[in-house]
């Protein structure tokens, strides 16, 4: 069964690979993003779809501050309201 | 479109989701150029970070059927770009986007308490701005775009003083009448009211963290705003915007089915829902005013159709307004196809508006080119539906846009005039047709521009010369503008063609020669070539040269030059008329009048 977690991580990860324009695949086998085309144009178009897709507002300093999926993941789970 | 993950051009340019856009923007920018869209090229020149800007505005200018090629400029270049003219998009843009915030106007830092100085600097950044505009204008034919500037609530609400904080919301009103003021002082500027658009649209102007961060003083939805005026004055420039409007009547141009509820029944005036459709025939009686052309397209019975249309007290539109009504129970999309052909016109001119998805879906399977508008749910978005995307958009209302709904009338009953007569030359001499040519002047190079940008049968080398370099040419002792006005017994047809000539001592070659394709089929093309050809000889020209580039719509006029008496070139598609013996007769049927200053 897939929990509420896991979905978010999978559309998380979609949206950033969607941003990167690489395959998800690529992202699970190398998720720190710096590896990617991850500039500030690029991450700044991943805040404003993850933002607008999970109706959330995330902080920039911790936003700048995560390196993997993961994180990004845990960034936007912590500011979904429960 | 190429790609299968790009949405529609309907749902690019209808779309209110900045996300979807800017996914588009990116996506559209890795597809190799659609030949089938109109190219056109923009410079943006931005006072801070550019952004999704590009991606915003590639997706609004695609879904207008343009194909963009965007230079988004170096940053920190605005000014000195401004100044210099010289933009780095290579050959001289269409375009230049301007995208501007509150850090060009204001001083680095400012004092609450001296609001007169904050004022002064203000105007004087204005001042400048206004010539570095000139300074772009002189060395450019683009139609510059410009916005007007929200304040930053951060200026407004740093003022303590609610006095004091009036006089700065003043000082910024003032900011912007002055920008919308260089549209009126030059005409190649367009000033889109942005400040005006985010007071109706559900989208803040500002985030915060990214204006910081990132010096992007806008949000996506803001951007997305400024990029669909944009759109809608690169549309206008480049002719794509539309002439015709169709109608349904039931649930459309008033509530019911009046088939049902009959004359008396249907919601039309007075209060709501009838007061919605009264507000939307008042908006269409408006676009009339500005030359669009009506069309009625309802199946319904038509004699129940005119008693409502002549006797109904709250309807606004009479019989009188539409050039053609296809009132019968036909498919609507055969209606529209011959409509277009009694006015001279094609479907691709049309925007059609109606409730019932089966007539929109007919509509748009059989005739791809004409812009199919919703009509169904809450009659209170009527208006809103009708005029949002800018469809009907010019530059500046020509004499001929004022008149066109008359003209076009008048050619419906031109057609009708026409079955009495044995042949068409007893038909035209009985017209009386009086062509009027005459250089170009300030009051018809927008008409000319206007012509050359719109059309495309008759147009014999494609070169769309814009007001600006019209208005250079007709300034040149090197070339000739002339335009071409005609009328006949039934009116005025106003200016209908337009010629670009360059004068080179005893050889002048035609650039190109336009005419629209509302007069086409009677010989004016030949009176005009005939014209043409004395006003070289007069000059001492021993020779007229011509070209024919063909394009995908041009085929009516391949021929024309060899008919007007042209002698085939050495180069294919170049024409040659002798000069050094008298040219061939004008049509007999065709009165050419001189104007005293031609």
């Amino acid at each position: 069964m897939t929990t509420p977690a896991a979905t978010t991580g999978t559309t998380v990860a979609e949206i950033l690979a969607g941003v990167l324009d690489e395959p998800a695949a690529a992202l699970r086998e190398q998720p720190i993003l710096a590896a990617h085309d991850w500039d500030s144009l690029t991450s700044l178009e991943a805040l404003a779809q993850l933002e607008a897709r999970f109706h959330v507002s995330l902080d920039l300093t911790a936003f700048n501050a995560a390196r993997t999926v993961d994180d990004m993941t845990a960034l936007v789970t912590a500011a979904t309201p429960a | 479109m190429a790609a299968g993950n790009v949405p529609s051009r309907q749902t690019l340019l209808e779309s209110t989701d900045p996300v979807l856009l800017r996914k588009a923007g990116k996506q559209l920018r890795k597809l190799p150029a659609d030949p089938d869209l109109r190219q056109v090229t923009v410079a943006v020149l931005a006072t801070s970070t550019v952004g999704p800007y590009r991606d915003l505005l590639t997706s609004a200018l695609v879904g207008a059927g343009m194909w963009p090629a965007i230079d988004p400029g170096e940053y920190g270049t605005f000014e000195i770009t401004l100044a210099s003219g010289r933009f780095t998009t290579g050959a001289d843009p269409d375009l230049v986007s301007l995208l501007m915030d509150e850090s060009f106007f204001l001083p680095a830092d400012w004092s609450p308490t001296d609001v007169p100085a904050l004022a002064a600097h203000v105007e004087g950044r204005l001042h400048e701005l206004g010539e570095l505009v000139a300074a772009a204008l002189a060395g450019t034919a683009a139609t510059v775009v410009l916005h007007t500037v929200p304040l930053p609530a951060q200026v407004r609400d740093g003022l303590v003083s609610l006095r004091d904080r009036a006089a700065v919301a003043q000082l910024w009103t003032r900011l912007n009448a002055g920008l919308l003021d260089l549209a009126r002082e030059h005409p190649q500027v367009v000033t889109a009211d942005l400040v005006g658009l985010l007071a109706d649209a559900p989208f803040a102007a500002r985030d915060e963290r990214l204006h910081r961060y990132a010096d992007l003083p806008y949000t996506d939805g803001a951007l997305l705003l400024l990029a669909g005026e944009v759109r809608r004055a690169a549309q206008a420039r480049a002719g794509l915007s539309r002439k015709v409007l169709a109608l349904d009547l039931d649930n459309t141009l008033w509530g019911g089915v009046l088939g049902e509820a009959g004359a008396e029944g249907i919601e039309l005036g007075g209060l709501y829902p009838g007061n919605a459709y009264k507000q939307l025939q008042l908006s269409v009686r408006r676009l009339r005013e500005q030359g669009v052309i009506l069309v009625l397209a309802s199946k319904n019975d038509a004699a129940l159709v005119d008693e409502v249309l002549a006797g109904h007290p709250e309807m606004v539109l009479g019989a009188d307004a539409f050039a053609v009504r296809a009132v019968n129970w036909k498919a609507k999309a055969e209606n529209l196809r011959a409509a277009a052909e009694s006015l001279g016109l094609s479907t691709e001119s049309m925007v059609f508006l109606d409730d019932s998805p089966f007539e929109r879906g007919h509509v748009t399977a059989e005739l791809p080119g004409t812009v199919v508008l919703d009509a169904s749910g809450d009659p209170a978005h009527l208006v809103r539906t009708l005029l949002r995307t800018g469809w009907f958009d010019v530059l500046d209302l020509t004499k001929t846009d004022l008149q066109r709904p008359q003209l076009y009338r008048a050619r419906a009953l031109r057609s009708d005039f026409s079955t009495g007569f044995g042949s068409s030359q007893d038909y035209l001499t009985a017209l009386g047709l009086r062509l009027t040519p005459a250089p170009v002047t300030g009051y018809t190079v927008a008409r000319a521009a206007q012509l050359a940008a719109r059309t495309n049968q008759f147009n014999l080398t494609g070169e769309r010369f814009d007001q600006a370099t019209t208005t250079a040419m007709s300034t040149s002792a090197d070339h000739l503008v002339a335009t071409f006005e005609v009328s006949d017994r039934f009116g005025d047809e106003g200016v209908v063609g337009a010629a670009w000539v360059h004068r080179d001592g005893d050889r002048w070659r035609v650039l190109n020669l336009v005419l629209s394709c509302r007069v086409l089929g009677r010989g004016i093309d030949l009176a005009i070539a005939g014209w043409l050809a004395r006003q070289a000889r007069a000059a001492g020209a021993t020779r007229l040269e011509a070209s024919y580039v063909a394009s995908k719509k041009n085929g009516v006029a391949a021929g024309f030059w060899t008919t007007a008496g042209f002698a085939a070139g050495a180069e294919p598609g170049s024409f040659v008329l002798d000069l050094t013996t008298e040219p061939g007769d004008l049509p007999g049927w065709i009165t050419l009048r001189e104007r005293s200053d031609a």
